[in-house]
């Protein structure tokens, strides 16, 4: 808390800066301010808003700038010769088909494949199933096979007669 | 009309807002200067408050007028012209501030020995007087900028809180609370300045 004479001195710090802000706020605009500043605004070039350009070699507005159908007319035909430009340089340039390149693979040795080309494995060979069909063959084949299983003794040849 | 008007008027149909944007361009002129004649005087002081250099404060003005010369079409629809300009200097003063921060001191005690009111005094007073000023202006400049901002605009008698307000875009309450920040900031600078010395 500032004692009473610190608030004095302070008051009067205070007072001191007031008066010089007072001071500068007072301070006199230099002679011939508002000539100069209405000077710059004279010359201030197409100062009109900006919503023309400025014709070159002429301050006088021409009727046609004005027009609206003019204006409308002018902004047609700049549309037309730029989609006309466009589509002219469009219709010369196709877009050309595009190639596929088989890539060339060269061995780390240094030789060529003398152009083989390797054909991955990419499908399983078809698996082809064949049916047995009962015939006479396969029935004598069954036959001689019960009887190996039994243990039955082969036929006896006979001794030839002499 | 002038003759080639005349020839394309009897087969062109001519907007007559051609001629009406004439006479309010020349409204709209006379209006500008007559804003010029008022303001320009205001605008400088409000823009060497902070800018502290004749010339550049003039600059200042300049720009604020053709500022205004480029909106002119939105100058019918304001209200209070003189705090309108003001805000626009103001804005356009804080932003060349920003830019040139680094100015050495003693160009502002010069320009103030040069353009403060002498009366009567001597050329020693003078230079005396200007860099007691120039203390108490660097002591200004280290306050917070809200509060300074408050500050230097509550000096102009001729504002009041309602249009310092309206300037900073800020609430009437808010520009009373920082000027009292203000002020007990700057009595404690200028009290610590003091025991310096």
């Amino acid at each position: 808390m500032n004692t009473q004479g610190e608030n004095g001195v302070g008051a009067a710090s205070l007072g001191e800066a007031d008066a010089t802000l007072r001071l500068i706020a007072e301070v006199p605009a230099p002679v011939g301010l508002e000539d100069r500043v209405k000077g710059s605004l004279h010359r201030m070039p197409a100062g009109r808003g900006g919503r023309l350009l400025d014709w070159p070699g002429g301050s006088r507005r021409s009727w046609w700038l004005e027009s609206a159908w003019a204006r409308g007319a002018a902004a047609a035909a700049i549309v037309a010769v730029v989609a006309g430009g466009s589509w002219q340089v469009y219709s010369r340039v196709q877009p050309k088909q595009a190639h596929v390149l088989i890539p060339h693979v060269g061995t780390a040795s240094g030789f060529a494949s003398a152009n083989a080309v390797r054909t991955p494995k990419t499908l399983d060979a078809p698996t082809v199933t064949t049916v047995a069909t009962a015939s006479s063959g396969s029935k004598k084949r069954e036959d001689t096979k019960k009887r190996t299983m039994r243990h039955e003794p082969a036929e006896r040849v006979r001794p030839p007669v002499r | 009309m002038s003759a080639s008007q005349s020839v394309f008027a009897g087969w062109v149909e001519i907007a007559p807002s051609v001629f009406e944007d004439e006479a309010r361009q020349h409204v709209e002129e006379e209006a500008l200067e007559a804003l010029v004649d008022q303001y320009a005087s205001t605008l400088y002081r409000v823009a060497f408050s902070i800018l502290r250099n004749s010339s550049d404060a003039e600059d200042a003005v300049q720009e604020t007028f053709l500022r205004v010369l480029r909106h002119r079409d939105t100058l019918g629809e304001v209200r209070d012209h003189r705090v309108w300009l003001i805000r626009i200097v103001w804005n356009i003063v804080l932003d060349r501030k920003r830019r040139a921060k680094t100015r050495p001191e003693t160009d502002d005690v010069a320009e103030l020995a040069r353009v403060l009111p002498a009366r009567g005094l001597s050329a020693e007073q003078r230079a005396s007087a200007a860099q007691h000023h120039a203390q108490v202006l660097a002591c200004v400049d280290q306050l917070p900028a809200k509060e300074r901002e408050v500050m230097v605009l509550s000096a102009f008698e001729e504002l009041t809180s309602v249009e310092i307000a309206s300037v900073l875009d800020i609430t009437e309450s808010s520009v009373r609370s920082r000027l009292f920040r203000a002020r007990n900031l700057m009595a404690e600078l200028l009290h610590h300045e003091r025991s310096l010395r």
